[in-house]
């Protein structure tokens, strides 16, 4: 089970700091550093540069993004902004705009 | 555990937020529903649900939600629409006001209570003033 969850209809303006996985189905502003993975659900709205171990984008996210591990966009999902990251998917459906750095 | 088969956007129950133990907000969380935070939050929270300050949790800042129960540690002002519980193992700092407050034996609190209720009758006129 995730450690933290940003329901739906909640709003964080500012910065989140987690040594856990975090799943965001509401809204997200400012800045997003975690250790563990980030699930962005369908419906849910990161503005902001989010550096994760791991991150799947099933909503939309405007900022750059960077992931130890990988990043998964997923169908439906809408990605805005440069990507850093060893591993990078991008499924057919998913919409994406920015730079990829694989680090190679 | 039964789960709908539709569950694109629900497959976890997203009305009930949960900031946990290693996270830390710096800034504000507002929103509709309920929130439990067993982690840290510098800045305010308001809500319309239920804020639970869990044990072991700390916020900084002011709090505004309908129902509030602290175990945990804030500094700040609570405003709730509905009643305001305050844990044995709670540490509060601030002032309070809600339509109830209780406060559990044990728990740490300085600041003003502020609960707007109606005095029965037999307080109510005549005795004005009885500072």
């Amino acid at each position: 089970m995730a450690g933290t969850i940003i329901g739906s209809g909640i709003t964080i303006e500012g910065e989140i700091t987690s040594d856990e996985e975090v799943v965001v189905a509401g809204t997200v502003r400012g800045k997003l550093s975690v250790d563990g993975g980030v699930t962005v659900e369908g419906g849910a709205v990161v503005e902001a540069d989010v550096a994760a171990a791991s991150l799947s984008v099933g909503g939309h996210v405007t900022g750059n993004v960077s992931a130890s591990d990988r990043v998964d966009l997923l169908t439906g999902g809408r990605l805005v902004g440069d990507v850093k990251a060893a591993r990078l998917t991008i499924a057919d459906g998913a919409s994406f705009k920015g730079n990829v750095d694989m680090d190679v | 555990m039964v789960r709908a088969p539709a569950m694109q956007d629900n497959d976890l129950d997203t009305s009930g937020s949960v900031l946990g133990r290693g996270t830390r907000v710096r800034g504000r969380v507002v929103g509709e529903g309920d929130l439990r935070v067993e982690g840290h939050v510098e800045g305010g929270v308001s809500l319309t649900g239920e804020l639970v300050i869990e044990e072991g949790a700390e916020i900084t800042g002011d709090v505004e939600a309908g129902v509030v129960t602290i175990a945990g540690t804030l500094t700040g002002d609570v405003s709730a629409r509905g009643p305001v519980a305050i844990r044995a193992s709670a540490k509060v700092s601030g002032n309070l006001g809600g339509t109830e407050v209780s406060l559990d034996e044990g728990a740490e609190f300085a600041g003003r209570i502020e609960a707007d209720f109606e005095l029965p009758a037999e307080l109510q006129g005549g005795r004005a003033g009885g500072r």
